[in-house]
């Protein structure tokens, strides 16, 4: 009785095996016959609008690359956002409007937005102001940036950068108290003070007659941080400079009493 | 006091009153002025001080009209209107209005602060779903007037009255009502009978 049953139980089994086999098989089939149809008419597509075809990569809607992964379209470029400030006049005329009318929030994002427009100007009249090549540098000019949040006491942040060959020097120019507490911390903090023994990284000088620390290390270079006024903080970042006088006399090619001016402060 | 005299007390008031507004609006328009002539001149740090004082104006006035919507009173504890205060510091921390409610023994409070530090990390609870609520009881979300909201109760562990918080974030606002000797279901009546909508709207 046992006999007949293993034989069926194998019979069965072996049908089994057998019909997955031929179910895998026509699935394969039917796969590489919907890829070749695919193809067939994707590369008819592609020689109707590119003759020169014979990529592997296919183009989907809007000009796009989909590459074999999907259909998704990647960006090619759409030329950025416009970085054109926001327009004052406009802006306080539409502030005045809404104050009027007692929109008062409205009225504060246009004063916002008119802030942002005065700082965005501050900024570059002062990275105009900014010497063209210091120290045999030439300024890059890709990097120059004016960075403005409209708040008026966080927000102005202007950045250049010189560079020629294995050295560079770093400008930032930052109108903005969360800098100046950590620039103060380092003023009343013992452990910053000038040691005479062991390797010397930190030391208070004065550039052009305004108090600053000059702080060296290894890794990262030179860093000069003076303070003009009450709230804003001038830093240079010196990469590769030979010696403290040459870093001293980069810092010093910048007019920081032009640039206290700017700024308003006192 | 007789009736003449209740009369002309009435009008040097209400003269007062007239002159503080006009002051507070000249003002701006003081500031407006200054900010244009500057910005013409190309002085623009000039310009860029008045309108920072322009800011300051703007966010005292829209503390003064949500202080007008906020509730006069929770149940039995009035408003302490005379402790009505709105600090615009221009800051990082923006603007701060206050309200408080009752007396010592039971009281309530409003503190809303604009670009408030606390926003981000309250968010960060509220979207996390496990995060909002305790185990011990002590925390819960909730939902006042659609928004989202974080609950917490302490215990006087010398009086065991129980105290509460409410925290409803609004953009980068913080609205924090505090209920000291209250219960979850009072603090919430309360908390629903704030124009929570309309100070959204006022505060963006």
């Amino acid at each position: 009785m046992k006999q007949p049953l293993i034989i069926l139980f194998c019979g069965l089994l072996t049908y089994q095996v057998q019909g997955q086999a031929l179910l895998n098989k026509m699935k394969q089939k039917a796969e590489q016959a919907a890829d070749r149809a695919i193809d067939k008419k994707l590369s008819g597509k592609q020689n109707g609008s590119n003759s020169s075809g014979g990529t592997s990569t296919t183009t989907g809607p809007g000009g796009a690359s989909s590459g074999s992964t999907g259909n998704n379209p990647s960006n090619k470029g759409g030329g950025g956002l416009i970085s054109t400030p926001p327009d004052v006049k406009q802006n306080l005329a539409d502030a005045e409007a809404s104050y009027k009318t007692k929109n008062y929030g409205e009225a504060r994002y246009a004063v916002q937005q008119a802030m942002l427009g005065v700082e965005m100007e501050i900024g570059n009249n002062i990275l105009k102001s900014l010497p063209e090549t210091v120290s045999s540098l030439p300024k890059e000019e890709e990097a120059d940036q004016v960075t403005s949040t409209g708040y008026g006491w966080a927000g102005l942040t202007i950045h250049r950068e010189y560079y020629k060959d294995d050295k560079e020097l770093r400008v930032t120019i930052a109108n903005n108290s969360a800098w100046m507490s950590a620039y103060n911390m380092y003023l009343s903090n013992s452990g910053y003070s000038q040691t005479t023994g062991g390797e010397q990284q930190f030391k208070q000088i004065k550039v052009k007659g305004h108090k600053g620390i000059i702080e060296y290390s290894e890794s990262s270079g030179y860093k000069i941080s003076v303070a003009v006024g009450q709230s804003s903080l001038i830093m240079w970042e010196g990469i590769n400079f030979a010696s403290e006088p040459e870093m001293m006399k980069a810092a010093e090619a910048f007019d920081i009493d032009g640039i206290k001016k700017q700024l308003g402060e006192q | 006091m007789n009736q003449l005299e209740i009369l002309k007390m009435k009008k040097i008031l209400t003269l007062l009153l007239a002159a503080v507004s006009t002051v507070t609006f000249a003002q701006f328009d003081t500031h407006m002025a200054s900010a244009k002539s500057e910005y013409s001149k190309g002085n623009l740090e000039a310009s860029r001080f008045a309108m920072q004082q322009m800011m300051t104006e703007l966010d005292i006035q829209i503390g003064k009209e949500i202080l007008t919507m906020l509730p006069t009173k929770f149940d039995a504890l009035a408003a302490n209107t005379k402790n009505d205060n709105v600090t615009a510091n221009t800051g990082i921390t923006g603007c701060l209005i206050h309200r408080d409610y009752g007396t010592e023994a039971k009281d309530a409070r409003i503190e809303i602060m604009s670009n408030s530090p606390l926003v981000a990390s309250i968010n960060a609870i509220l979207a996390i779903p496990f995060m909002g609520n305790s185990g011990d009881g002590t925390q819960k979300v909730v939902k006042v007037a659609g928004y989202k909201s974080i609950l917490q109760k302490s215990v006087d562990t010398e009086t065991n009255k129980e105290n509460y918080t409410l925290q409803i974030p609004l953009s980068s606002t913080l609205l924090t009502l505090y209920a000291d000797d209250s219960n979850e279901a009072e603090i919430l009546k309360w908390a629903n009978t704030i124009p929570v909508d309309k100070i959204a709207k006022m505060v963006q």
